[in-house]
């Protein structure tokens, strides 16, 4: 398994990779939509990307659109994880392509029931 | 979540939070001045956006809320439902005030503190809804956010709670039996009927998807060197860690020098090719790791728009802040020192430079007054600039402020130029504003600025125009760890002299190098291409015992010219080494106080030298005034002096077997004259000397003891002045200085002569050198000067 953590923080993506860890060891991370656009180009394939909603330079939402417009990357899914908050972020989201949602502030425990339901977690 | 873990996470969410802050309030700042680009709101919000996302993943729940509702109110701002005022900036700015002050309590105390923020949290609320504004309430101020409590954490937010249940997109819970991998991105989630979100545009989008079929296969587990990112070039790692590996660095350079040490006596052609290799690499790793101590200039500079924005404010005055070369990199140590002075100087300009707006309207000059900051990298230094085209500083008022508090003696203050009149406010204890005000009063003045950026080897200097503003400028070093050095030996002692203070070596040899060292107040001084240099014996400040002055005309000295304060200072040592990367070891506590010492460090032998402080050496031997009083030093003018028997005397050759001395004090100057540069007028010699004519006085001629040693081409010239007219009187050869008790013989025979006294063990005739002059030219002192 190999996944990518989308996220402006850098704390953020070292909480989320710190619950990951036991899934993987792969795991690679990028500060921005453009910057995970890299990486996929070099990296790929992926299974999962966790993306967050609000970042500079690409955001979240324009990452899902550019990921899901790209064949290659088809069979990689994409969890939004993010504090934006409303229906419409979150069918903005689902219509762009995204597999599923996470809310901040999240848990492990929340995490890995979403990923059970992706079927990434046991 | 293990509780190392944790405290990481908490120690990058504070560097991180910090740092968006920092961002956050010059973004602030720059909307306020309208210079703030498109993206400057997404930016801020995204700041406190992630300070809440984060706090509230790590369990931080007054953080976070406290997060929320600055959120709420950028939100609003982002887009465009709410207008940007004066009173929002401000309030913002205290509301970053707030959040930084919890993250400090989070950073020190390990918890969130239980301040109560309610009031400025209150104003942001009551901000988000300005008075007649109805179209903001329906802002998604009301969407309210999802506070999701950590689990085991369960915490009650009071207006948050209502909207916490209300959305029910997701069913978490129902089991979606998608296998992995999926041939297609199906949605493995079970949409709950949400009038929001059209189901058939969620399948609509999905059929949109490509179908591809190949699953991708496992990733083999020796790909971990994948979980490196590209996209990830910079890391950050801890400042000790950095100090460790500089430490170690250091620690292999003393390693290196030492086997340089030991290859001189090796004649092994391979190991000396692997010195030679190790030598690159240790310099190359020495250089490595000092780049990764660099940072940029910014993190310093990046507080000021902050600063002078609230000095500003408080004083009523209008200022421009403007920066450049903000990349320009320092080490951190560095930059950690200039701090304080840097902002200390930056409040001053401010208040005690920059004039209010209407003085400044009278003056013609712009309301608004401008701070410009600059920092660039000059010779291997950094120099950093902060001008202000405010008020200037009045030399006349410094002086009188400074003759008030008894700092300057009148007659000093007569001397003082204006560049020096100014640079007195680096006096301790001399403030020039008229009130003092809170903002950069309390008589905690430029002295400490000074003190402080002198401590790290850098030097400050003021340059202030009355009505055209001020300048200060910084020259700082690039680094304090691992420094060139000159090595020199004393009293059989290696002592290491920081590069920086260096401005040249002398050699002294011979008579010529030897009779360029003079008395003058008793004190050695050097005559150096026109100019006299304060002489310092290394060994005699020391006291290491060993002799350096010259006694005969083989002897050989070396003389370093060093600059310290401003001052230069000639320090006359045994033996010049050579030059050297040293490490800088700090001296124990024990030791701190000595003033001549900067630090030690080990040399290639494995010996210790201890590092000279050149303004401590220079101060400790008084060739350096303690407080900068403005005795210029180095033109100090000779006079009679009245020391008791013991006279410092100039000796010297004048005509055939005749031997004299005459008091040094009554020596202006020692020259040599080309024979050609002589002009003669009837019977009178004369030079042209310092735009003016200098009549020139043949001392064995007049005597009756010529003619002497054919002098070849240069005439020895002892000049003597009275009353601003000079004359000079010609000897055959400058033979010493010497200081010694005279007991003199007196005959009374001969004119011009004024007895015979044992000199250095020899017979010497003491010259009198009024007597000498008058014989010979008898207007010199009763005709007024005619200038």
């Amino acid at each position: 398994m190999k996944i990518l953590i989308i996220d402006d923080s850098r704390t953020m993506r070292r909480l989320l990779s710190s619950f990951l860890a036991p899934l993987t060891e792969n795991i690679a991370e990028a500060g921005d939509g453009q910057a995970a656009l890299t990486v996929l180009g070099q990296e790929a394939p992926f299974d999962l990307a966790l993306v967050d909603w609000d970042m500079p330079i690409m955001n979240g939402l324009d990452f899902v659109k550019t990921v899901r417009a790209d064949s290659r990357y088809a069979d990689m899914k994409l969890m939004m994880v993010t504090a934006q908050n409303g229906f419409d972020t979150v069918s903005q989201a689902i219509e762009a392509g995204a597999d599923d949602y996470l809310m901040k502030p999240l848990t492990e425990e929340m995490l890995f029931d979403k990923l059970r339901v992706l079927g990434m977690a046991e | 979540m293990k509780t190392d873990l944790h405290e990481q996470l908490i120690k990058d969410l504070l560097i991180e939070s910090f740092e968006g802050l920092d961002s956050f309030d010059r973004d602030l700042l720059a909307l306020e001045a309208g210079t703030g680009g498109p993206d400057i709101l997404n930016r801020m919000f995204r700041v406190i956006h992630t300070i809440k996302g984060t706090a509230g993943c790590l369990g931080l729940q007054k953080i976070e809320r406290v997060a929320h509702v600055g959120e709420n109110l950028l939100s609003l701002v982002r887009e465009h439902k709410l207008t940007v005022t004066r009173a929002i900036i401000s309030a913002l700015l205290r509301y970053a005030d707030v959040l930084r002050e919890m993250l400090h309590l989070l950073e020190t105390t390990r918890s969130e503190g239980d301040r109560d923020y309610s009031e400025v949290l209150q104003l942001l609320r009551d901000l988000q809804t300005p008075e007649a504004a109805a179209p903001a309430e329906a802002a998604p101020a009301e969407i309210a956010p999802v506070e999701m409590a950590p689990v085991g954490a369960p915490v009650v937010l009071d207006e948050e709670v209502a909207a916490e249940n209300g959305w029910g997109l997701f069913d978490d819970s129902a089991p979606t039996p998608t296998p992995t991998p999926t041939p297609t991105p199906a949605v493995p989630l079970s949409v709950t009927p949400a009038p929001a979100v059209p189901a058939a545009a969620v399948v609509a989008a999905v059929k949109a998807l490509p179908k591809v079929s190949v699953p991708s296969a496992p990733v083999p587990v020796a790909d971990a060197g994948a979980k490196t990112s590209v996209a990830e070039t910079a890391i950050r790692v801890d400042v000790a860690q950095l100090d460790r590996l500089m430490n170690l660095v250091g620690e292999l350079v003393l390693a290196r020098n030492q086997i340089a040490q030991h290859l001189v006596t090796s004649r092994d052609a391979g190991l000396q090719a692997v010195a030679q290799r190790l030598n690159h690499i240790t310099s190359e790793l020495q250089e490595g790791v000092m780049k990764t101590r660099m940072q940029a200039i910014d993190s310093v500079l990046t507080r000021f728009p902050r600063i002078v924005r609230d000095v500003a404010n408080e004083l009523g005055k209008q200022v421009r802040l403007e920066m450049a070369g903000r990349e320009t990199e320092l080490d951190r140590t560095i930059i950690e020192a200039i701090k304080d002075p840097l902002t200390h100087v930056v409040r001053n300009s401010i208040d005690h430079g920059i004039e209010m707006p209407d003085l400044r309207t009278q003056a013609g000059k712009s309301p608004t007054g401008l701070l410009f900051i600059r920092a660039y990298h000059e010779g291997g230094q950094v120099n950093i600039e902060i001008a202000d085209d405010g008020a200037g500083i009045n030399p006349e008022r410094v002086k009188q402020k400074a003759l008030e508090k008894g700092l300057i003696t009148p007659d000093m203050a007569a001397r003082l130029s204006d560049r020096e009149a100014v640079s007195l406010i680096f006096l301790p204890g001399l403030s020039t504003a008229a009130k003092v005000t809170n903002v950069s009063g309390r008589g905690v003045g430029m002295d400490v600025v000074k003190t402080n950026v002198e401590r790290i080897g850098g030097s400050v200097d003021i340059h202030s125009e009355l009505g055209q503003g001020t300048t200060i400028k910084f020259k700082i070093p690039l680094t304090l760890a691992i420094i060139p050095a000159l090595i020199i030996t004393s009293g059989g002692e290696r002592f290491a002299i920081p590069q920086v203070s260096l401005l040249e070596l002398v050699r002294i040899e011979g008579p010529d190098g030897k009779n360029g060292i003079e008395t003058v107040f008793n004190a050695p001084v050097f005559r150096l291409r026109g100019k006299l240099l304060p002489l310092v014996y290394l060994n005699r400040t020391l006291e290491l015992g060993g002799t350096s002055e010259m006694t005969s005309a083989d002897d050989v000295r070396n003389l370093v010219v060093l600059q310290a304060d401003g001052r230069q200072f000639g320090m006359v040592v045994d033996a010049v080494n050579d030059t050297q990367e040293i490490v800088v070891k700090p001296l124990g506590k024990q030791l701190k106080g000595l003033t001549c010492f900067a630090g030690a460090t080990i040399m290639g032998d494995g010996c210790v030298a201890l590092i000279l402080d050149v303004l401590g050496i220079g101060q400790h031997a008084a060739v350096l005034a303690e407080n900068r009083a403005g005795t210029n030093t180095s033109t100090a003018a000779a006079e009679t002096t009245d020391e008791g028997n013991r006279q410092t005397l100039l000796v010297f050759d004048a005509g055939e077997n005749s031997r004299f001395a005459m008091p040094l004090s009554e020596a202006a100057r020692l020259e040599e004259f080309p024979r050609g540069k002589i002009e003669r007028s009837g019977r009178r010699e004369a030079v042209q000397y310092r735009g003016a004519i200098l009549p020139l006085i043949d001392v064995a001629n007049q005597l009756g003891r010529g003619p002497g040693i054919v002098s070849p081409d240069v005439l020895q010239v002892v000049v003597y002045s009275d009353q601003g007219r000079s004359v000079g009187l010609v000897v055959d050869r400058i033979i010493d200085i010497v200081e010694e008790k005279v007991v003199v013989e007196r005959h009374g025979l001969e004119e011009g002569i004024l007895g015979s006294a044992l000199v250095q063990g020899q017979v010497t005739d003491l010259l009198d050198v009024r007597g000498v002059i008058r014989r010979a030219a008898p207007a010199f002192f009763t005709v007024a000067p005619s200038l």
